[in-house]
């Protein structure tokens, strides 16, 4: 055993009150034991338009940008004297009203890329426009802190480039009992049996070899630990919650999961935006609003903290088609009971200061969130995980 | 050539090889073997797919029929999922196995969706036609192709206001690849790109009111372009052969980009385009045959699904089944992920699909239960809906006569060099030799469940 494994171990079972104070200097021991912290990423694929998400609706630039799609003040949901939310967002108004929302208008980074994998490479490992990382930052957490692939667990079929590190993966599985399930019924377990490690997880052999190792070691975890605990019925049909509902159980049930992520498709909305906005923001404020009503039921929304971003904004002026062409800066979410600073986080764009392409240039960048939700709220260091100086936010 | 080399030819060129026609190539000459793989896909038979239901649904009273457009809607959605298993069935028996591998690589280059039958097939034929041709006719080609206008919003593309979807989709993923362009090029290609649209019966037309005529500045140069025109202009530029040949290696070659040998690729590609050429240069170099280039490449979904069938014929008693299988393996043809395609690769494996890989063979051929659920996205729902049930088999008649035939006098060993090439691990291969020495059923499943299987 390796000493700091050692020093872990021993650590955690002892608990706090004999933690002798050297051991201090291990930033990354000290969550583990004061609490346990669960962070919820929501990506929602295909660039959604902040700008009729939060709406500047006293904003002439906005209207004269939209003759058509522009969303009038009648129609929002006033948070203040300037910005109102999309109606679809209704349910989402209790959290801004009490705290427990932090919206953070133009969030991006330098030199916007707009093209959807690109910018979601980007967002995803956490790089910039001019050196694209091939890990994700949520996998460099996991190589640096991770203990167990469950670690991070994506509530899907695929594995997001953000959960993939250079030595560790999170895992993706639909529910608590599909992996295991599907473990009982196959060759799987005999031919692990003979396995003799000699690869390296870099060679895509030796990756097969240790994702089934992961796949054994989670499939069991999952479905020995995961209980059915009462959940809401009122989850909507729709893919986000049933993610969402997914993860309520995974929290409720005392996992040792820190990371959980999930994702709503559909926002590349090129042409007749307003009906397929109305209906994909609905089915997030629904999913987010049934989500945080489960979680208070068992106390552990005060656990919780829940990131939702959107690889870009979209432009400003509105094109022939009712619909808007890919973006720069936009709008991302934190939900969570302990925010410092709740409610709008600063201030929208006057959207006189466009870039060359008419679009929101960013004031916030990406990277600072996840170095502060890191920080602050995962209480690990962001060294090696965000790779470049960024500034604590401080919402949390 | 060694049989692991030409198992790796066939591999990345084709579906894989039975053992008995490794053996009979084992003969010829490496020449010989690649020049024959070319002839053997020289012909272009396009997909077979009826379409008479388009003579219930006449144009003019579709124009003002609104329930009969919803019926015509709903008839091309199930038409174009047969059109599904047509083209995974061509891929199991085809003999042109190079052009149909070909064909798959640029369906997902140039990525494309429509739900209208003709159309997409017309899309398709278009793909298999220049899959082998020239790469400057083929990129025309498609930009004048009724999915691809619908796909990319050209059709919303007008003089008045461009709609710079195409052109953005055309510079980044088509042709230079992102950082090659800025956003004025996107701008002023947009413009020569605009008044694209096509007929009902998918013929291409040119809205001249909709057409920008005038000047545009796009690299530096100044004409009234038309689309063709830019597509010219992009190909002059060298980093349109490096971003292809990228491409290309990295799918038939190695994921991990041999800067030397893209450089030899772009030569012989720069000068015309011609994709065949291309394709004889990279099957005939020795770096391509290189261990490191040898098994290691991780199968598709379809990989996997074809190349099983390719050894034993199996017969899906009911088509909904393949559905399911391409849900659950999350490569479903005819409908990609999203407009940048399958990514490929390690992202083909979590921790649930590699389980449900593993499985597969004995899922198809020998029937086992399995309780994998469909992922239950919006996207894939509206192709197929699967059941949340558990323990379900599939119904299959598989072709074992056909497989003792094709094993006949073949020795176990001979089985494993034609089903795995790439190194077995240490501990494994002690498994693999518990097998004892004969090619049965129970052996081949066994062999393709390794995880060593899942590579190519």
């Amino acid at each position: 055993m390796k000493r700091r494994h050692f020093i872990k171990n021993t650590s955690l079972a002892t608990g706090m009150a004999l933690v002798p104070n050297f051991l201090k200097a291990f930033d990354d021991l000290m969550p583990e034991i004061l609490s346990h912290r669960n962070l919820v990423v929501i990506h929602l694929e295909g660039g959604n338009d902040g700008l009729n998400t939060i709406v500047p609706f006293n904003n002439d630039i906005y209207f004269n940008s939209r003759p058509k799609i522009a969303i009038k003040k009648q129609n929002t949901i006033r948070l203040n004297d300037d910005l109102g939310f999309h109606k679809s967002l209704a349910p989402l108004k209790r959290l801004f009203d009490s705290g427990h929302l932090s919206i953070i208008n133009n969030v991006g980074y330098p030199n916007p890329s707009r093209s959807h994998f690109v910018s979601s490479d980007i967002w995803q490992t956490a790089s910039s426009h001019e050196s694209i990382q091939t890990s994700g930052w949520i996998g460099r957490y996991l190589d640096k802190y991770g203990k167990m692939p469950y670690d991070a667990i994506q509530i899907d079929d695929d594995l997001s480039l953000a959960l993939r590190g250079v030595h560790r993966n999170g895992i993706a599985t639909r529910n608590a009992k599909q992996l295991y399930r599907s473990l009982q019924e196959s060759n799987f377990n005999e031919i692990l049996s003979y396995y003799e490690k000699e690869h390296h997880a870099e060679h895509n052999l030796g990756y097969l070899y240790q994702t089934m190792i992961d796949s054994k070691s989670s499939a069991r975890y999952l479905y020995e630990t995961v209980h059915d605990s009462k959940l809401s019925d009122k989850y909507p049909k729709s893919g986000l919650s049933g993610q969402l509902k997914v993860i309520g159980q995974f929290i409720n049930s005392g996992l040792d999961t820190h990371i959980y992520y999930a994702k709503l498709k559909g926002f590349d909305t090129h042409a007749s935006q307003l009906g397929k906005q109305d209906k994909l923001l609905k089915v997030y404020a629904e999913a987010i609003d049934v989500f945080v009503k489960d979680l208070k039921k068992t106390n552990r929304f005060k656990d919780t903290l829940i990131l939702t971003f959107s690889e870009f904004g979209r432009r400003v002026k509105q094109n022939f088609s009712n619909g808007t062409d890919h973006g720069a800066a936009n709008n991302v979410f934190v939900i969570g009971e302990t925010l410092k600073k709740s409610g709008l986080y600063n201030d929208l764009a006057t959207l006189q200061d466009l870039d060359a392409n008419g679009d929101i240039k960013y004031e916030v960048d990406f990277r600072s969130i996840y170095q502060t939700i890191l920080t602050n709220w995962l209480q690990v260091s962001a060294e090696g995980i965000v790779n470049s100086s960024q500034k604590n936010l401080g919402f949390i | 050539m060694t049989y692991k080399e030409i198992q790796h030819l066939y591999w990345r060129a084709g579906y894989g090889l039975k053992p008995r026609e490794l053996q009979y190539l084992s003969t010829l000459s490496k020449a010989v073997i690649v020049d024959d793989l070319f002839k053997k896909s020289k012909t272009i038979v396009p997909l077979e797919k009826d379409l008479s239901f388009i003579k219930d649904f006449p144009q003019d009273k579709l124009k003002v029929n609104k329930e009969l457009r919803r019926k015509f809607n709903r008839r091309n959605f199930e038409e174009t999922k047969i059109l599904n298993i047509i083209w995974l069935k061509r891929l199991e028996t085809t003999p042109r196995v190079l052009r149909e591998r070909m064909t798959l690589f640029w369906a997902n280059h140039f990525v494309c969706r429509d739900m209208t039958t003709s159309h997409i097939l017309q899309f398709n034929t278009t793909l298999r036609t220049h899959a082998l041709g020239n790469f400057k006719d083929f990129l025309k080609a498609i930009s004048k192709e009724a999915s691809m206008i619908k796909y990319l919003n050209l059709r919303q593309n007008r003089k008045s206001s461009p709609n710079e979807n195409f052109a953005r989709e055309l510079l980044e993923l088509f042709t230079l690849g992102e950082g090659h362009y800025s956003e004025k090029d996107i701008k002023e290609c947009a413009r020569a790109f605009t008044g694209y649209n096509y007929e009902f019966d998918g013929t291409f037309r040119l809205v001249k009111r909709q057409h920008d005529f005038g000047q545009k500045q796009v690299f530096g140069r100044q004409g009234d372009f038309n689309g063709d025109d830019i597509i010219d202009i992009i190909l002059e530029n060298r980093q349109c052969a490096v971003h292809i040949c990228e491409k290309i290696y990295s799918y038939f070659v190695n994921t991990n980009l041999n800067d030397d040998h893209i450089e030899k690729m772009v030569k012989v590609f720069y000068s015309n385009y011609d994709i065949e050429k291309l394709m004889r240069f990279v099957f005939s170099s020795s770096w391509f045959y290189n261990s490191e280039n040898i098994g290691t490449k991780i199968k598709s979904s379809i990989d996997l699904i074809v190349g099983i069938q390719r050894m034993v014929p199996v017969h899906f008693t009911k088509k909904q089944e393949l559905f399911k299988l391409q849900t659950l393996l999350d490569q479903f043809l005819l409908d990609p992920p999203n407009v940048a395609g399958w990514k490929g690769g390690k992202s083909w494996i979590t921790t649930n699909s590699l389980l449900l890989r593993i499985k597969l063979p004995s899922m198809i051929l020998e029937k086992e239960s399995y309780s994998f659920q469909a992922r239950g996205e919006e996207r894939n729902s509206r192709i197929v809906s699967v059941k949340n049930k558990y323990q379900e088999k599939l119904t299959v008649d598989v072709d074992w006569k056909a497989y003792r035939r094709s094993i006949k006098k073949i020795s176990l060993e001979l089985l494993k060099e034609s089903l795995i090439l790439s190194d077995i691990n240490k501990g494994t291969q002690y498994y693999v030799n518990k097998m004892g020495l004969k090619p049965s059923r129970k052996n081949l499943v066994k062999l393709m469940s390794l995880p060593e299987y899942q590579l190519c």
